[in-house]
């Protein structure tokens, strides 16, 4: 009797990416919703923002039908997975959870091979996802409020969040580039990063 | 005689009271905090034990044995204070992805 | 303006406050509900809210801010999670108890030990004998209904009495929804501005808090009991006319989901009404008759309403999302209240609780199958516990598969 939600976990590091980390849900929860889909978008309870480098989460979950199970801590099964720095691979187990032939979405300047090699379970990937982000953006703001319930100031879809959603509409069927350029802030940067991105299927 | 069943992943201690951490923290991991780590090259060191005394998270010591300095990979956040504080220049800072050990790898952040 | 937003409830509280115009805000951080505090700090700042900005030096001091500016004739806002609502119990008597209505914005948190931010309503409910009105928001978009009603009720002059306006910590305060802000003249029409019979007015010097002798004292409780005995009628008229001001469709006490031909129910307060009702949806497909009823006020609670809600069924699963240890149930507050109410029937339900959700543990479709089933064996077999507490009791643990 499960419904199918396509879970979406974002790792970020705290303080400095907190902010993209959370836009990069907006993103794609508003990009999913011009889509007509039902939509969460939020951050990790647990993960505090406010200590520099500490690796954090955020959530989207998208469904063709109104989400039943709203009230959950962590996504379990993240289909997408999507790291903005590129040491987190290091770190943590970030595929923990993907069921078969899910995707991994990086902001790197190094090779997909590079990356792939600091990933024991990589066999859970249909394909990985390449951006440099950061080439492609410039740094933006610190706000951490919206992970305490605050309302967005900046811009949403300004820095690295951008391009990195931008590349995800590659692998995601659940939101297409137009609509994530149509409500980012640096829509140049969304055409660039989905422009730019390179995929490796596995 | 209570009618309960405690099954045992939610057996926790009395009173939720843990025996506190002496030396170091394993479920507090932070060396995944770091993007780039402190190298250092042994024989530019002179051992003053700067590293040792401004180090944070205490990931210097001196090894008693070599007389060299060790570096505490499961620790080490990153902040280059070691680096910044150094007076013989022999800290450097590299990107973690150049080195394949050092792999925290957290089934999950805590 | 009514703007559609995507807000989390903290944010919806703290906007609300802003559409109520509230005038002295009094806070001090914790978790969950910090973030309301946040959100109105940064409004007050950028000049969108004109309000006095207060920080007391812990909740106990933030609650006498609140109901002494409520006292000098200030809509005065405040609030707090676990922890800190216990903090400041010395001061929930005096200010219902001096008429002074100022709101008390709660996103619930378990109590200590130790340190979980998790949701539990033991922390507010632990205050439900002080005389304040308390209710519990489902979703970002009621936590604002509710912020503005609530200032409505308490402020009324048949009323007067100070509100705590109760929200799921994380689960509906951090987790956004789509909802809903009015346009402020609409709010400013529906919410007129506070005004009390007698403010602290150094021309007319008044006394708060006077010492008094014993045989004086039923005669203070009393004025207590007589608001409310009106406050049921109050809280009619401000949800009627709220539902027809902004298009909503709210029951003032009880919000009845398939109830109507149901034969068990599920009756709680909070966002796990969300989760029951697609459980619902599931079990009717499975051709059990159950229902929801959603409580929205536990104080004042709703004798009668309840009571004629509850007596549709045969079997009513009560999910306390709160202790009351050694209490008449082994299990929360809701269950004793929810049979006193149907004492009188002729025909009373089984009334059984649930302990589920505790700590801020979320509660799944499968507990509430499980609880379903549960209700269902109670209808046939004539009987149930007071309590079960789902992670821990052999009937539980064999139904949850």
């Amino acid at each position: 009797m499960s419904q199918e939600v396509y879970e979406v976990t974002i790792w970020a590091r705290g303080v400095f990416q907190d902010m993209e980390g959370r836009h990069a849900t907006l993103l794609m929860a508003n990009a999913a919703d011009l889509g007509g889909q039902f939509v969460q978008a939020w951050d990790d309870y647990a993960d505090l923002p406010d200590r520099v480098g500490v690796p954090l989460r955020k959530y989207v979950r998208l469904s063709d039908e109104e989400i039943e199970m709203r009230f959950v801590y962590v996504n379990n099964n993240p289909v997408l997975v999507m790291i903005m720095d590129d040491t987190i691979v290091k770190g943590l187990n970030i595929l923990r959870g993907m069921p078969q032939g899910g995707s991994l979405v990086v902001n790197t300047k190094r090779t997909p091979e590079e990356i792939l090699a600091f990933i024991p379970n990589k066999e859970l990937l249909a394909n990985i996802v390449c951006v440099d982000a950061s080439g492609l953006a410039a740094d933006t703001d610190i706000d951490f409020m919206g992970s305490e319930g605050g309302v967005e100031v900046a811009a949403v879809g300004a820095g690295i969040s951008a391009p990195l959603v931008g590349a995800a509409a590659k692998v995601c069927d659940k939101f297409t580039v137009e609509n994530v350029v149509k409500v980012a802030s640096n829509k140049d940067a969304v055409q660039k990063g989905y422009d730019t991105a390179q995929v490796k299927a596995l | 005689m209570s009618r309960f069943i405690i099954p045992k992943h939610l057996e926790v201690p009395l009173g939720a009271c843990l025996p506190a951490p002496v030396k170091e923290q394993p479920g507090m991991i932070t060396g995944n905090w770091r993007t780039e780590r402190p190298v250092i090259d042994h024989e530019a060191c002179t051992t003053c034990l700067n590293c040792f005394i401004f180090c944070p998270d205490a990931c210097w010591h001196l090894d008693e044995k070599t007389e060299q300095m060790v570096w505490n990979a499961d620790y080490c956040k990153g902040c280059m204070i070691c680096v910044n504080e150094c007076p013989a220049n022999c800290l450097s800072t590299v990107n973690e992805l150049e080195f394949p050990d050092g792999v925290v790898r957290l089934e999950k952040p805590f | 303006m009514a703007k559609e937003v995507f807000y989390s409830g903290c944010a919806a509280a703290a906007y609300a406050a802003k559409d109520a115009r509230v005038e002295v805000i009094s806070s001090y951080p914790i978790r969950p509900y910090t973030g309301i505090m946040m959100e109105l700090s940064k409004l007050v700042a950028n000049g969108e809210l004109e309000a006095e900005f207060v920080l007391g030096e812990g909740e106990h001091a933030q609650v006498s801010i609140a109901y002494g500016a409520s006292a000098a004739g200030a809509r005065a806002y405040t609030g707090s999670s676990g922890v800190g609502v216990t903090y400041a119990m010395e001061c929930y008597s005096p200010a219902a108890g001096g008429r002074l209505p100022c709101q008390m914005a709660i996103a619930d948190r378990a109590l200590d030990p130790p340190g979980d931010f998790g949701s539990e309503h033991t922390d507010v409910m632990s205050a439900r004998d002080q005389g304040w009105i308390m209710g519990w928001a489902e979703s970002p978009q009621e936590v604002y209904d509710n912020t503005i009603m609530y200032y409505r009720i308490g402020e009324d002059h048949r009323i007067l009495l100070p509100q705590f306006c109760c929200q799921d910590g994380y689960f509906v305060s951090h987790i956004p929804g789509k909802m809903q802000m009015e346009d402020q003249k609409a709010v400013d029409d529906f919410l007129p501005p506070y005004n009390h019979p007698h403010t602290l007015d150094p021309t007319k010097p008044i006394n708060h808090g006077p010492q008094i002798f014993p045989d004086q004292g039923s005669a203070i409780n009393v004025q207590r009991a007589v608001a409310f005995d009106d406050v049921e009628a109050v809280i009619e008229e401000v949800v009627t006319d709220y539902n027809k001001a902004f298009g909503r469709n709210y029951s003032p006490f009880v919000d009845e989901y398939m109830m109507d031909d149901a034969e068990i129910c599920f009756f709680l307060q909070g966002g796990h009404a969300r989760t029951a009702r697609f459980a619902v949806n599931h079990l009717r497909k499975k051709g059990i008759k159950v229902g929801v009823a959603r409580l929205r006020f536990m104080r004042p609670f709703p004798t009668q309403a309840v009571a004629e809600s509850l007596s549709k069924v045969k079997a009513v699963g009560v999910i306390e999302t709160n202790t009351s240890y050694g209490g008449v149930t082994r299990g929360g507050n809701i269950a004793p209240e929810s049979r006193a109410a149907c004492y009188n029937l002729d025909n009373r339900p089984i009334i059984t609780s649930f302990m589920a959700g505790l700590g801020g543990e979320i509660v799944t479709l499968n507990e509430f199958y499980a609880m379903a089933r549960v209700l269902s064996d109670s209808v046939k077999s004539g009987k149930a516990n007071d309590s079960y507490w789902m992670n821990f009791e052999k009937e539980v643990l064999d139904t949850h598969s």
